[in-house]
C-alpha cells in the first residue's frame, strides 16, 4: 500500500477569486430550479391526503388482517395463542371455542387487536403457524373518533383485503 | 390627472416596499423549495384559491400581527427596546424614496418626476439611510440585554462599517463614469449604446458592479453575510428577545432593505427603467409598434402560463375550481388589455407619454424582481461566511479593489475627455 497523495484545492488564483466557484454553485441550483419549475412531477414530495404513497409494498407492515382458508373460505386461525404470546405489546386478545364443522379443532370466538397498543413489530405474523394473521394490508393510517374505534375485532380483521398476490392462507 | 401623477411615485414606493413583502416571502419559500427539490407552501387557501401559495404569507403576516405583544421583564429601557425595530423598518422604507420608476413626464409644459423624492442627492440619500438601518439593529441588540443579541448586533455593526466603505467607493467610480449624482440622469445616461451593447453600468464597470452587489448583500444582512443572525451560533442574533410584530418589523425591514438595494442596483447598473437600445423619446415616437409588440407578447405569455397552470395544478382543493378561475381571469384580462391597447394604438396623442411611463414601470418591476430572484438564489446556494472571513473579504479585498477601480476609472475618464 503506497501513500495516496490527495490533491489540495484552493491554491490557484482562480480558486482564490471565489467567484468562479460561486457561479458554478449558482449554475447547479439554477438547473434544479428550472427543471423543477418546468416539470414539477420530478419532485419527490407527495401531496399526502390527495396523493398516496407510491412505495407501499406487500412487505410493508400495515394494519393486520386475518386470512381465510382456500377450501371453504372460513377463518384460518386455529386459536393457538402463539401470536398473543409473541406480542411484546400485549395487544392481542383471543378467546377460543371448539370448532363444530370438522374442518379443525379450534377457532377464535373473539380476536381483538388494540391498534393503540400495537407497535407494528410483526412478531405475531412470524409466530403464526397457520399463516392466519398477516400485515400485508398496506393500510398505514388508522383513524378513529374514540378509543373503541381502534380495537379491531374478528369480523373487521377478516374483512380487510391484502395487497399481496396470496389472498388465502398458505398453510397446509 | 395632476394629483394622480404627483401621487403616483409615492404610491409606487409604498407598493414596491410594503406590498411586495408577502410576495418576496412567498418567492423566498417557493424558490428555496424548488432549488432543494421540494414543493414549498401550497395549501393555504381562501375558498379554494391559493394563488400558488401567496395566501400562506398573508396568513403568516396575520399571525404576527395578532400575536400577543409581550415585553421580557428583564428589559430596563423599554423605549429603546421598542423603538429599535421601528428605526430598522423606517430607514429601510425611506431608502426607497429616491428610486426613479420611470422617466420624467412632461404634459402641458409641466414636468412630473417619477421619483417619490425628486432630489439631486439620490445616491447620498440611499447611502445615508442604508447605513442608518444598522442603528435599529444595534439598538435592538443592546436594549435586549441579552448576550446573543449583543453579539449579533456587534457582528452586524462591524460588517456594515467594513462594507459601507467598499460600497461607497464602488459608487464613486460609477459617479465618475456617469458624471452625475442624480439617479434619473444616471438612468438616462444608460440609454446610450456602447459600441453595439447598451451602455449599462454592468457593461461599463463590471468590477464596480460585482463589488456593489457583494456589499449590498452584506449591507442588508442577507446570506451569505447573515452572520448577525447566525442561528447555529448565537440563537437568532439581534432579534432573539423580540416577538410578535416587533420581530415582524425586523423581518419586513430585511425584505424592504433587500428590495431597496435591488432597486438601486437596477437603477445604477442594470439600466433602470430603460429597455435596451430604446430611449424614452424613441419609445414615445414609435409607441404604436411597441404596443402591438406588447399585445403579441402578452398573448403568448398568458397562453404559455395557462398551459403551465393546467399541467401543474392537478390536485383540486375544495371550494372554487382554481384552474377555471385563473383561466377566466387571465383570458379576460388579456382581452381587456388588448382592447385598451389597440384603442390607444389607433388613436395616439398625449396618451403615448403615459403609455411609455407605464411600460417603464413594468420594465423596472421586471428587472427588480429579477434582482430579488438573484438575492434569493444566492441565499439558497452559498453557505454563510465565517465572521473573520467576512471581515477579511471586506477590508483586504473589496476595499483595495474598489480604490484601484476608482483610479483606473478616473484615468480613463480623464483620458477620454482630454482626447475629445
Amino acid at each position: 500500500m503506497g501513500i495516496k497523495v490527495v490533491k489540495r484545492h484552493g491554491g490557484t488564483f482562480l480558486e482564490k477569486m471565489y467567484l468562479h466557484a460561486v457561479f458554478g454553485g449558482m449554475k447547479t441550483t439554477l438547473k434544479h430550479f428550472t427543471t423543477n419549475l418546468s416539470d414539477a412531477s420530478n419532485i419527490p414530495t407527495i401531496c399526502y391526503p390527495e396523493e398516496m404513497p407510491r412505495d407501499i409494498t406487500p412487505r410493508y407492515r400495515g394494519v393486520h388482517r386475518l386470512t381465510h382458508r382456500k377450501e371453504d373460505n372460513s377463518i384460518a386461525c386455529v386459536a393457538c395463542f402463539m401470536c398473543a404470546t409473541a406480542c411484546p405489546a400485549n395487544c392481542i386478545d383471543i378467546v377460543a371455542i371448539a370448532r363444530e364443522d370438522n374442518v379443525d379443532e379450534k377457532m377464535p370466538q373473539r380476536f381483538n387487536i388494540d391498534l393503540l397498543e400495537c407497535v407494528f413489530c410483526g412478531y405475531c405474523v412470524e409466530a403464526c403457524p397457520c399463516d392466519a394473521i398477516r400485515m400485508d394490508s398496506g393500510i398505514f393510517s388508522v383513524i378513529g373518533d374514540k378509543r373503541e374505534d381502534f380495537i379491531y375485532n374478528k369480523e373487521k380483521l377478516l374483512s380487510i383485503k391484502g395487497i399481496s398476490k396470496e389472498e388465502y392462507s398458505l398453510a397446509k | 390627472m395632476n394629483t394622480i401623477l404627483i401621487l403616483l411615485p409615492l404610491v409606487l414606493t409604498i407598493l414596491f416596499s410594503l406590498a411586495t413583502v408577502p410576495i418576496l416571502v412567498w418567492m423566498e419559500r417557493r424558490i428555496a423549495a424548488l432549488i432543494q427539490d421540494r414543493l414549498g407552501p401550497n395549501r393555504c387557501n381562501i375558498n379554494g384559491i391559493r394563488l400558488g401559495g401567496i395566501i400562506q404569507s398573508v396568513a403568516d403576516m396575520m399571525k404576527l400581527v395578532l400575536k400577543e405583544e409581550f415585553l421580557p421583564s428583564h428589559i430596563k429601557n423599554k423605549f429603546y427596546y421598542l423603538v429599535a425595530p421601528s428605526i430598522a423598518f423606517m430607514s429601510a422604507f425611506l431608502t426607497f424614496m429616491v428610486i426613479p420608476y420611470a422617466d420624467n413626464v412632461t404634459i402641458n409644459d409641466k414636468t412630473y418626476y417619477m421619483q417619490a423624492l425628486p432630489t439631486d442627492l439620490g445616491v447620498l440619500w440611499f447611502l445615508a439611510f442604508a447605513g442608518l438601518g444598522v442603528y435599529g439593529i444595534i439598538l435592538g441588540g443592546w436594549a435586549s440585554h441579552n448576550k446573543y443579541a449583543i453579539l449579533g448586533a456587534m457582528r452586524a455593526t462591524a460588517q456594515v462599517i467594513g462594507y459601507e466603505v467598499a460600497m461607497g467607493l464602488s459608487l464613486v467610480s460609477m459617479l465618475i463614469t456617469y458624471g452625475t449624482i442624480n439617479l434619473n440622469e444616471m438612468v438616462i445616461y444608460q440609454s446610450q449604446s456602447f459600441f453595439i451593447i447598451p451602455a449599462w453600468g454592468i457593461v461599463l464597470q463590471p468590477v464596480a458592479t460585482i463589488i456593489f452587489i457583494i456589499t449590498a448583500f452584506a449591507e442588508t444582512n442577507r446570506a451569505p453575510f447573515d452572520a448577525a443572525e447566525g442561528e447555529s451560533e448565537i440563537v437568532a442574533g439581534y432579534h432573539t428577545e423580540y416577538g410578535a410584530m416587533k420581530f415582524g418589523l425586523f423581518f419586513v425591514a430585511e425584505y424592504i432593505a433587500m428590495a431597496a438595494s435591488g432597486a438601486l442596483i437596477v437603477t445604477i447598473f442594470l439600466g433602470g427603467y430603460q429597455l435596451p437600445y430604446l430611449s424614452t423619446t424613441e419609445l414615445i415616437n414609435n409607441f404604436e409598434l411597441v404596443l402591438w409588440l406588447i399585445i403579441a407578447f402578452a398573448t403568448v405569455t398568458s397562453l404559455m402560463f395557462l398551459k403551465w397552470v393546467k399541467k401543474h395544478n392537478i390536485l383540486a382543493m375544495s371550494g372554487l375550481n382554481e384552474t377555471k378561475v385563473y383561466t377566466t381571469i387571465i383570458i379576460g384580462f388579456t382581452i381587456f388589455a388588448i382592447i385598451v391597447m389597440s384603442y390607444y394604438a389607433l388613436g395616439l396623442g398625449e396618451a403615448s407619454k403615459i403609455g411609455v411611463m407605464l411600460l417603464q414601470f413594468a420594465v423596472f418591476t421586471v428587472k427588480l424582481f429579477f434582482l430579488h430572484f438573484v438575492f434569493i438564489w444566492v441565499r439558497w446556494t452559498l453557505p454563510r461566511f465565517r465572521y473573520d472571513q467576512t471581515q477579511k473579504l471586506g477590508w483586504n479585498i473589496l476595499l483595495p479593489l474598489s480604490l484601484a477601480n476608482i483610479f483606473i476609472t478616473a484615468i480613463v475618464v480623464v483620458g477620454v475627455n482630454y482626447g475629445n
